[in-house]
């Protein structure tokens, strides 16, 4: 029994040790390769911090992070407010809107806002129409387009986070404010934010870490100075300049060390802040209140406005991949089915990997998530907890670090990236943490006398586990199933380093349009397409039980 | 004038009526408990004299300035103090700093809220603990950091929503004490909502017994044990056996009527409202288990004496429970520890006029 636990822990850790533990380990081993000498050493690290370019890389991606918080909480506060306290109509539909980003690739948004805020975009050339400006306006080429691109993805992470706060936090915590003296804002900044601290924090910590990890939209918005483009940059297009592939790794394993201390930091922060007996001793729903007329036609605008900012994404995309030639128009003109025709019937390979490798992937998340949370949850082997924290930590990790350590480990010594299984495999690796935390929360709400009374009636381990766990964890399970095939589905910066020829999935294919120049229209069909998809799966998930936001809440629980 | 008066109070929750039109007045330096089992409304009554909830009807006077009828009083204007029922102490906040929270609020220097605080502190017993987070504290000294950010500005009303109910049952003897002696001495007017009888009992100047939304009865506890207004009361204040039957002939010139019960024709009881009961009516024979009277041999007296046998016996520390079978209905009977009797064996009962009362 135990001996078995063991067995299995032993396995899971193997598993961890050769997906994880070894290509990450060679990526920081070849950060120290000297090309000039052929030897090893601190030279990498020495230059990159004395070099002023990849230390103004640096200092960009940091003030880059500190704007895209800056602008997610001045924005995410309030609207979190409004979701939280304020009663109104279609709430679950501003919600689901509202937090729609969180599932969308990162890539739908930058080019639907190229096409619509772009130099010759819909909304330039509408505004020269009108004669409200003869010039275009650089609305979106930038660093101000770029926060502004990161903010509206990232904003979900602190809505969600600070709304749960605002509907949790004991309303008498409040109330006692409001008698002892306290009206409004006082009140508001002196008690019930400093509440919220901890749900605040745990979405602040990715909010920061995304322009640490985000290579793609820097890259299509014309700006490269920061850190994961240089060093997408640096690896994938200087193969030939060996000296500055090294140094791109080593910008790799910085950002890599930056996202994992910063990670850690904030959790460690969450745990201290975490204030016990903070559960509800009332009757009452929370605090919801009914604001003055004016608040919330306010409250209204607001949310309507972000509603579009989010909706602009499907709609334009949706313009673009039904049309053709649509440029120097605000609206396209002439509409064509042709795109889709290309990616479906000309080369169906995009849409047939991209199912694939994620299918694979999930069937490994799978096999290998289930025990996982079985052990973390159920049993007291040793090392259980540092797996958990192993593949928790997963969840910080540029995406980027995980594409090249994998290209690095696996080409000569063990030439698995010789083959199209690296794929999956890579998948599997980078966005396991979202099925686990799924399987894990499932499991801890699954009463253990359950499976003691199928043990104590004479079944075994395993087939208690199948007969009893499984059904019952099942809803949390698919919930999770689907929310990693989601993520799989869209994951773009592990695979942009191990695709070969033949290998290419849909996010791929939608990179490789875009760059190709004005062929746009076939990139928006993919992305369109992937938006398509990813709403039925979100569907999916609705009809298993839990609701979007739940399975929405699922990813932000990261 | 009282000092507080709640005037025709109404206050619901879409279709849950939380707050019947209820009339209360408290004196000036009085301690009222408003009690009631779970949901009958004590915390909304509550929280409409905190201006916590707005009432839909009727209005609430705190020393002569009403609350609602002019205007809608803020609760930070109202002057009161509040004890929340699991405290409502800010966590991320040092002891001190959730004490002066509301005088640093008002136009007071540093060095009064400072000592403020310190008296405060000493009069609940927390000196010494003003630099902790209230997760160092246990549930206990918690309770008196909300009793001091309660007490520290003064406040006119002292309002408390089962302050004790989260505590164990020793500490919440204890505390009981305590706040009544402290809330005394500082002269304070004070509401007490509790669903714990006993802690009414021992805390309060006067109870007002609630019940769906109604106050039922208003009177200091041995009122409210010896007189109470209906069969509700007396269940919910202390044990009571009622015998359901009928008043089948009322005494001219007393208190008395005869009431035919499911076990017997005729019982003499006492009627503490004497209006209620015209012959025919349904009521309940009621008497406390500590009010019947146990004998061996047929007693003297010539009515309420009956017949039973043993059914159960229980044994409770100080005083033992028998259960008395009487054609099939069965009597609680308090009596003394060291009693032999065994279960099966036969009683008589006697039943005192004086003390069985009818409760409609
Ligand atoms: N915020 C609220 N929303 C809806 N119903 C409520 C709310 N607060 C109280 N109630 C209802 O009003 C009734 C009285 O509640 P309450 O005053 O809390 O009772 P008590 O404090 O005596 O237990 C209950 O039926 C309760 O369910
Ligand atoms: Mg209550």
């Amino acid at each position: 029994m135990t001996r078995g636990n063991s067995m299995l822990a032993a396995f899971l850790w193997l598993v961890i040790a050769f997906l994880v533990l070894y290509p990450l380990s060679i990526l920081v081993v070849e950060s120290f390769k000297i090309t000039s000498t052929g030897g090893w050493g601190l030279g990498n690290y020495l230059e990159f911090f004395r070099d002023t370019y990849y230390l103004k890389t640096f200092g960009n991606t940091l003030l880059l992070s500190s704007l895209v918080l800056l602008t997610t909480t001045v924005f995410g506060v309030p609207l979190a407010y409004i979701l939280a306290r304020y009663r109104h109509r279609g709430k679950t539909v501003f919600t689901a809107l509202i937090l729609l980003p969180i599932v969308l690739p990162a890539f739908a948004g930058v080019f639907a806002f190229i096409i619509f805020f772009g130099k010759y975009g819909t909304l330039n050339l509408l505004l020269m129409d009108t004669g409200l400006i003869d010039k275009p306006v650089n609305f979106i080429y930038g660093h101000h387009g770029l926060v502004f691109i990161q903010s509206l993805h990232m904003l979900p992470f602190i809505v969600l986070g600070l709304s749960a706060g605002f509907t949790n936090i004991d309303p008498c915590f409040e109330e006692a404010a409001e008698v002892e003296g306290a009206s409004g804002f006082r009140r508001f900044f002196t008690v019930t934010l400093p509440l919220c601290t901890p749900s605040y924090l745990a979405g602040a910590v990715l909010v920061f870490l995304w322009p640490f990890t985000d290579w793609l939209t820097p890259l299509i918005l014309g700006q490269v100075d920061f850190l994961p483009s240089v060093s997408y940059i640096n690896i994938a297009y200087h193969f030939t300049d060996v000296h500055r592939k090294y140094m791109g790794i080593v910008a790799v394993v910085v950002s890599a060390v930056i996202c994992i201390s910063l990670f850690l930091l904030a959790r460690w922060g969450v745990e201290k802040k975490k204030y016990t007996g903070l559960s509800k001793g009332t009757t009452s729903e929370g605090r919801v209140i009914e604001p003055s007329a004016l608040v919330k036609s306010g409250a209204y605008v607001y949310m309507v406005f972000i509603a579009i900012l989010v909706l602009l994404i499907p709609i334009v995309l949706g313009l673009a991949a039904f049309s053709r030639r649509w440029t120097l128009e605000p609206f396209p003109t002439y509409w064509t089915l042709e795109n889709f025709r290309l990616i479906l019937l000309e080369s169906p390979g995009l849409v047939k990997n991209s199912f694939l490798f994620s299918g694979i992937a999930l069937i490994f998340g799978i096999a290998f998530g289930l025990p996982v949370a079985y052990l973390i949850v159920r049993t007291r082997v040793p090392g259980k907890d540092a797996l958990d924290f192993v593949i928790t930590l997963m969840l910080a990790f540029p995406g980027i670090a995980i594409g090249v350590s994998y290209l690095l480990a696996f080409w000569q010594d063990i030439p698995l990236a010789q083959y199209w299984i690296i794929m999956p495999l890579a998948l599997f690796a980078r966005r396991l943490p979202y099925f686990l935390r799924m399987a894990h929360s499932s499991y801890l709400q699954l009463d253990p006398s359950l499976e003691e009374a199928s043990e104590v009636s004479g079944a075994g381990k395993i087939r208690t586990f199948f007969k009893i766990s499984l059904p019952l964890l099942l809803k949390g399970v698919l919930v999770g199933v689907v929310m990693f095939f989601i993520m799989a589905f869209q994951e773009i910066s592990t695979a942009i380093f191990l695709y070969r020829g033949g290998w290419e999935t849909l996010p791929i294919g939608i990179y490789l349009n875009w760059h190709r120049g004005m062929e746009f229209g076939i990139a928006a069909a993919m992305a369109f397409l992937m938006i398509v998809i990813t709403f039925i799966l979100l569907l999916i998930i609705s009809r298993i039980g839990g609701g979007v936001l739940k399975a929405a809440w699922g990813a932000a629980e990261k | 004038m009282a000092f507080i008066e709640i005037h025709n109070l109404f206050k619901r929750f879409k279709d849950v009526v939380a707050v019947n039109r209820i009339q209360l007045e408290i004196n000036k330096g009085e301690m009222l408990t408003l009690l009631g089992p779970s949901g009958c409304g004590k915390t909304t009554t509550l929280r409409c004299i905190a201006g916590l909830e707005k009432p839909e009807e009727g209005d609430i006077v705190i020393d002569g300035k009403p609350m609602l009828s002019k205007g809608f009083v803020q609760p930070s204007k109202r002057g009161i103090g509040m004890v929340f029922q699991n405290y409502a102490v800010w966590p991320h906040m040092k002891v001190f700093n959730n004490i002066v929270y509301g005088l640093k609020l008002q136009k007071i220097s540093r060095q009064r809220i400072k000592e403020r605080a310190q008296q405060v502190l000493k009069l609940v017993g927390l000196d010494g603990l003003e630099d902790r987070y209230p997760s160092q504290l246990s549930g206990g000294q918690q309770q008196r950091v909300a009793l001091a950010r309660a007490l520290v500005s003064n406040p006119k009303v002292l309002l408390l929503d089962e302050p004790l109910s989260n505590l164990d049952a020793k500490l919440r003897e204890e505390l009981r004490f305590e706040i009544k002696s402290l809330v005394r001495r500082m002269g304070i007017t004070s509401v007490y909502v509790t669903h714990d009888q006993a802690e009414a009992m021992v805390i309060s100047d006067r109870i007002a017994v609630m019940d769906s939304g109604n106050v039922v009865q208003i009177g200091t506890a041995q009122e409210i044990y010896k007189q109470p207004a209906n069969r509700f009361v007396a269940d919910f204040i202390g044990t009571m056996n009622f015998m359901s039957g009928e008043v089948v002939e009322v005494l001219r010139d007393t208190d008395q009527v005869y009431a035919r019960t499911e076990f017997c024709e005729k019982m003499l009881c006492q009627t503490l409202d004497s209006t209620a009961a015209a012959p025919g009516s349904k009521v309940y024979a009621s008497i406390r288990p500590e009010d019947v009277q146990i004998f061996t041999e047929p007693p003297q007296a010539a009515e309420n004496v009956f017949k039973g046998t043993i059914a159960h016996k229980a044994y409770l520390g100080n005083f033992l429970y028998f259960f008395v079978n009487i054609n099939d209905t069965l009597i609680r009977v308090q009596v003394a520890h060291y009693l032999p009797q065994e279960e099966g064996q036969e009683l008589y009962l006697f039943l005192d006029p004086q003390k069985c009362i009818i409760l409609s």
